[in-house]
């Protein structure tokens, strides 16, 4: 299989003080590969160097077989990478229309931007229901849903997922696991997806990369690490 | 009683076409345009040139008044605001801008088109009256219509175009607009231009009835601000109401009050301290909706 992305020895700082030590990661085509690890690991750095958010500072990163480094976030998301951002951040007083529209802000096809609207909408009926109201007015879960509907307008062909699970209730959690495997299934998009909840996180992805203090501790299947001692005294409770 | 608020209608309309201007600069740059007087000024300078220089018609002083104010603030966002914001670490420098971009305009609006106060021709002529309720110079009623065209058209881009929607987006959440893939650059740009060609508009409007001179830009910024402040700044709702409850409270004070004196402003003044103490963030404070 292509790697659709490859992150190659990439170093990342924030005001001199490194959150990424010569990170190698990579992604292949159709993969669901999840990031593991504590708060400040660097496992959202990884996510927003390949946004363009944050500047590296040595590496590369490359999508599709292009280099990608050094472009700014609106390039990266034209090229087919799109982001759900760790804490939703919809748009508040903006209708969950308008909020899906940004999504395809990048896009020119107009009749091709309305097939995705409908698919988005068919995959999360609740939208629908909701459509004209300002998405400030819907629960953490249902915002959750509307961020992922977002980036799916982009089109991507990679789908970034900083922490989905993060503030939703215990049993919306399931919901949005299986939306994650059901569009990386339908949609042919291969997704990195950072998580603390590990165990979610471990059953749904192909292969997971362990992060610890800026740097890759550990990195395997996922079903080979859900039963690895380290990754669960580290990651998974002890249990 | 009547009279009055025609009165405050008609102000109302010309301010909040000046405050959502502001508010829209503000909302997205997180600037407060302090030279928003100013451009005010200019636009109508503007204006007067091309109609009472130039004798060139009115809607053609007015349309230019839009084009040069918005390729000013194209440029005052490219080449003052955007460097300053990139490089300091600090929210009083883009004040300090603010603050020398509107002496600044105000020596060049000295040096083009002098001190003296500056009219244009009336526009049409004749009067409205019904039976001396209500008298209103015809004029009047075309710039008022004139201004809340303009907020209507306003208010459709901001909500209906890809343009305007990215504005609202930034305006909310950069860090998410970014995601999507909005220029922040580009966009800053766009919205400081517009902001500045809705001044530039209301000057053009302004001189034709009131006359216009290089005096009224700080207190006309100041206004500006207050019409912000109580209606919640960032917010379009919020600058219209804003607009229309200065203009009427003017209209009302110009009228009850000149008995005491000229004290309309001084009681705004207290009235806007005790609702602030009250309610800080405005009538509809919150970011852009």
């Amino acid at each position: 299989m292509e790697n659709i992305l490859t992150f190659d020895n990439v170093e990342l700082y924030y005001d001199h003080v490194y959150a990424l030590k010569r990170v190698s990661i990579e992604v292949k085509e159709g993969e669901t590969v999840a990031l593991i690890g504590a708060n400040g690991a660097g496992k959202s750095s990884i996510l927003r160097a390949i946004t363009g958010l944050s500047a590296i500072k040595s590496g590369s990163i490359h999508f599709m077989g292009e280099q990608i480094n050094g472009e700014n976030a609106a390039g990266i998301v034209k090229r087919g990478i799109a982001m759900v951002p760790e804490g939703r951040r919809v748009f508040p007083y903006m209708s969950i229309k308008d909020n899906l529209l940004m999504g395809a802000f990048t896009r020119d096809d107009k009749a091709e931007v309305k097939n995705t609207l409908d698919s988005v909408l068919e995959r999360f009926p609740r939208l629908r229901e909701r459509y004209k109201q300002s998405a400030g007015t819907l629960s953490g879960g249902e915002q959750q849903m509307m961020v992922i509907g977002r980036a799916l307008m982009a089109k991507p062909r990679l789908l970034l997922l900083d922490e989905p699970s993060l503030g939703i209730a215990p049993k919306l959690v399931q919901d949005i696991a299986r939306s994650i495997v059901a569009i990386n299934r339908d949609e042919k998009v291969s997704v990195l997806l950072v998580e603390q909840n590990s165990r979610m996180a471990l059953s749904i992805s192909n292969r997971a990369y362990a992060m610890s203090t800026g740097s890759v501790a550990l990195t395997g299947d996922s079903k080979d690490l859900m039963t690895d001692d380290r990754i669960k005294a580290a990651y998974l409770g002890g249990a | 009683m009547e009279q009055i608020l025609v009165n405050g209608l008609y102000l109302g309309a010309q301010y909040a076409l000046i405050a959502l201007g502001l508010t829209l600069i503000f909302s997205l740059m997180n600037v407060l345009n302090f030279a928003h007087g100013q451009m005010y000024v200019f636009g109508g300078f503007v204006t007067y040139t091309v109609v009472a220089q130039l004798g060139l018609p009115f809607i053609v002083g007015l349309l230019l008044s839009a084009v040069v104010l918005g390729v000013m603030g194209a440029l005052i966002e490219k080449f003052l605001f955007r460097p300053v914001i990139a490089r300091s670490k600090r929210e009083e420098s883009t004040m300090l801008l603010a603050a020398g971009i509107a002496f600044f305009l105000d020596a060049v609006i000295l040096l083009l088109f002098g001190e003296k106060q500056r009219g244009i021709p009336k526009i049409v002529d004749g009067v409205f009256n019904w039976d001396f309720r209500i008298v209103i110079p015809y004029d009047r009623i075309l710039i008022f219509v004139l201004a809340i065209s303009a907020i209507v058209a306003f208010i459709m881009y901001m909500q209906y175009s890809k343009t305007g929607r990215a504005m609202r987006a930034l305006a909310q959440d950069r860090v998410a607009a970014e995601l999507m893939g909005v220029d922040v650059k580009y966009y800053s740009m766009i919205g400081f231009a517009l902001g500045a060609m809705l001044a530039g508009l209301v000057g053009g409007l302004l001189v034709s009835i009131t006359g216009i001179n290089l005096g009224m830009g700080g207190p006309a910024s100041i206004k500006a601000f207050m019409m912000i402040m109580i209606g919640g700044a960032g917010v379009i709702s919020g600058a219209i109401a804003g607009g229309f409850i200065l203009g009427m409270m003017e209209s009302v004070g110009l009228t009850l009050l000149a008995v005491y004196g000229d004290i309309t402003y001084l009681v705004i003044f207290v009235m806007l301290m005790i609702f602030l103490s009250i309610r800080p963030q405005g009538l509809m404070g919150k970011p852009w909706g």
